[in-house]
């Protein structure tokens, strides 16, 4: 799950980057609304998390800006100015959820997982797949009694192969999705993560397409 | 006499009185000059009759005595007459009876005059006819005369008096109805609610009340404006307070989660950083709102050379962090008269945003120098400068130019200006060193020679 952080306070924009990225979280920061813009045409992101007093460019313009190119990421505004007829002009310029700063950074990431589950049409946040109970909150994998632990990486990697069954994604694809700007990738890391899912949670789960990347057929 | 309605009826009911009462003397003199007149030629009359009567009918007149009543037939307004006819050896020919008694003294003839007899005033006019040998003396008792005065005086001034107070009673309805707007509006301006500084509607108020009612309005929207102001100056420092408290709730929470070791202790690292901002903003409040009260600054003197040097001392540790080079150029001592904690504050504030925005190994320079009647202190950076567009904002409250990652509060400026303002001085925005950058200049006036 890739987020694009925009907020130009370092100490806030710092602690919601690394809150998110424990939460197992790609974070991308953005401190001001051209280096979102430039982010948003480059990159699929899962959810945009947008403080609105930002300098250059506001965060109700480029939430104008996002809406007015058909992208439905979905955007969670976080704002000081939380009165509600703010939240009001923030809700009906396009935002889909509204947080008064200070606010509580475990609910942040519930609100932002709450956001991307609902934009992928999904109703808890745990994904049945087979006889697998997927829950990216906890980081584990259930198969009947037996709980499965996961790390951060191998848990968003399985996400973003569930939420895209059938569908063979690149290994760029993939690291994308897995990997925020300043990280260093090792050139094999995908397949690393594949490789440790398969050891966890047998060999034939996610299939190799040469020359492609990888997929997950349709849940049965 | 703090009543309107008071005053006006009193001033108006004394020029009242005073018209009348010098009406009613000016009556009183005519009436007086009137009823002499015609009481002299009344007297006159008798005398000529005296002298045409027969010398047989003189003693049968002299029996009836002169008594005439006057036109309305009161009694005791009658008039008294006596006469006294002579022949031309001195013999009393004829004589109203009573009057010897009165020893009234030897008139001659010819002539008329007042006369004075056992403390009664007399009028006495004498006729003599040398053909007939007679002469004719008439006394009128003075008395008579002044008591019709009076009655005149009296009919004139009755009305008058009776009049007065059916006046005073109009002239203090009319005085009433007319302040009958001024009571409206007061009664319109105690209805409002205290926190409404909506104008008043200048609609019916009488010309004279007019100007009251726009000096009101003029303060009214002034008072509005300043509200307004302060209104927005805290909700502006309400949210620059959140910034700070958002920060340490993120990085405390962060630090009470997060598994990895390093980054707990950047978090809370970070959770003292935002402390350390939210101080500063609160003191920087703080120094507003001091200089945003009216108390008289303490008189005082102090050379800016001193200054700048003690802000240098304090201030190249945090220069050095960017490796930044802080100058003081100053020819000799330049006194203004200002607090020092004053002008520390301002050399403060201006430095900690020379570096804040300045390059990293950049130059800072602080000058003093002294013009005709003013004393500089300038501070310059060879840093990114200020936007052309953005240079009249840069002292708003809360302001922050664009395209910089640093942490002001946007409040560093307004300081500045506030202080600057506050000591009758002049704030300028020039060029930086070397063509780029900006330089503030201050102009202070210096202080009289003593």
């Amino acid at each position: 799950m890739r987020v694009l952080l925009v907020e130009d306070d370092r100490l806030i924009g710092s602690g919601v980057e690394d809150g998110l990225t424990e939460a197992g979280m790609t974070v991308d920061w953005a401190h001001d609304g051209r280096q979102a813009q430039l982010a948003l045409e480059t990159t699929p992101y899962d959810l945009v998390v947008l403080d609105l007093g930002l300098p250059r460019m506001s965060g109700t313009e480029l939430l104008d800006w996002i809406r007015k190119r058909r992208d439905h990421t979905p955007v969670l505004v976080m704002t000081a100015r939380d009165t509600v007829a703010d939240r009001v002009s923030g809700l009906s310029a396009g935002a889909d959820d509204y947080l008064g700063k200070p606010f509580d950074l475990m609910e942040l990431v519930a609100r932002c997982r709450a956001l991307v589950r609902r934009a992928q049409g999904r109703s808890t946040d745990t994904i049945e797949y087979g006889d697998l109970l997927v829950d990216p909150e906890r980081l584990t994998v259930t198969r009947g009694t037996e709980r499965i632990a996961l790390t951060s990486r191998e848990c968003a990697l399985l996400v973003e192969l569930l939420a895209n069954q059938g569908r063979p994604l690149s290994r760029t694809r993939l690291q994308d999705s897995l990997y925020g700007w300043n990280e260093e990738i090792e050139s094999n890391a995908i397949e690393v993560h594949v490789s440790n899912l398969r050891k966890k949670l047998g060999a034939h789960l996610i299939r190799t397409i040469r020359g492609v990347g990888y997929v997950m057929e349709k849940a049965p | 006499m703090r009543s309107i309605r008071q005053r006006l009826t009193l001033l108006v009911l004394s020029g009242v009185v005073l018209v009348w009462a010098y009406s009613l003397y000016s009556s009183y003199r005519q009436a007086v000059h009137e009823v002499e007149e015609w009481d002299e030629t009344r007297v006159e009359q008798a005398a000529h009759a005296l002298l045409l009567l027969d010398a047989r009918d003189l003693p049968v007149f002299a029996g009836a005595s002169l008594n005439v009543s006057d036109d309305d037939g009161d009694n005791d307004a009658s008039m008294r007459l006596l006469f006294e006819v002579t022949g031309a050896d001195g013999r009393v020919l004829a004589a109203s009876p009573g009057l010897s008694s009165l020893g009234l003294p030897a008139f001659p003839a010819g002539a008329a005059g007042p006369l004075r007899a056992d403390d009664t005033k007399w009028h006495v006019y004498v006729l003599g006819d040398a053909a007939r040998g007679r002469i004719v003396r008439v006394f009128e008792q003075r008395t008579h005369r002044s008591e019709l005065s009076t009655q005149v005086a009296q009919r004139i001034a009755r009305p008058l008096v009776l009049a007065l107070p059916v006046l005073a009673v109009l002239v203090w309805v009319a005085i009433g109805s007319s302040l009958t707007p001024l009571r409206t509006l007061s009664r319109a301006i105690e209805a409002r609610s205290p926190d409404s500084l909506e104008t008043i509607e200048v609609k019916g108020v009488p010309d004279e009340v007019h100007p009251l009612v726009t000096a009101l309005n003029a303060l009214l929207q002034r008072l509005r404006r300043s509200f307004d102001r302060e209104r927005a100056f805290t909700g502006d420092a309400a949210h620059e307070l959140k910034t700070p408290l958002a920060a340490i709730k993120v990085q405390a929470q962060l630090a009470l989660t997060a598994r990895d070791p390093e980054r707990q202790r950047r978090a809370m690292q970070r959770v003292v950083e935002a402390v350390d901002r939210s101080t500063h903003l609160a003191d920087q409040l703080l120094a507003l709102a001091r200089l945003e009260e009216a108390t008289p600054l303490p008189d005082a003197q102090v050379d800016l050379a001193d200054v700048a040097r003690a802000c240098i001392a304090d201030q190249h540790v945090h220069a050095d962090c960017k490796q930044m080079s802080l100058t003081l150029r100053a020819d000799g001592p330049c006194v203004v008269r200002a607090p020092p904690a004053l002008m520390r504050l301002l050399l403060d504030n201006l430095v900690d945003n020379a570096i804040k925005y300045g390059h990293v190994q950049g130059r800072i320079e602080i000058a003093t120098w002294e013009d005709a009647d003013t004393t500089c202190l300038q501070v310059r950076d060879d840093g990114p400068g200020v936007a052309e567009a953005d240079l009249s904002r840069l002292h708003d409250r809360f302001f922050r130019g664009e395209g910089h990652l640093e942490q002001g509060n946007g409040l560093g400026l307004s300081i500045v200006a506030r202080i600057v303002a506050r000591l009758g001085g002049k704030l300028d925005y020039t060029a930086g060193m070397d063509g780029k950058g900006l330089g503030v200049r201050i102009g202070l006036p210096s202080p009289m020679p003593s």
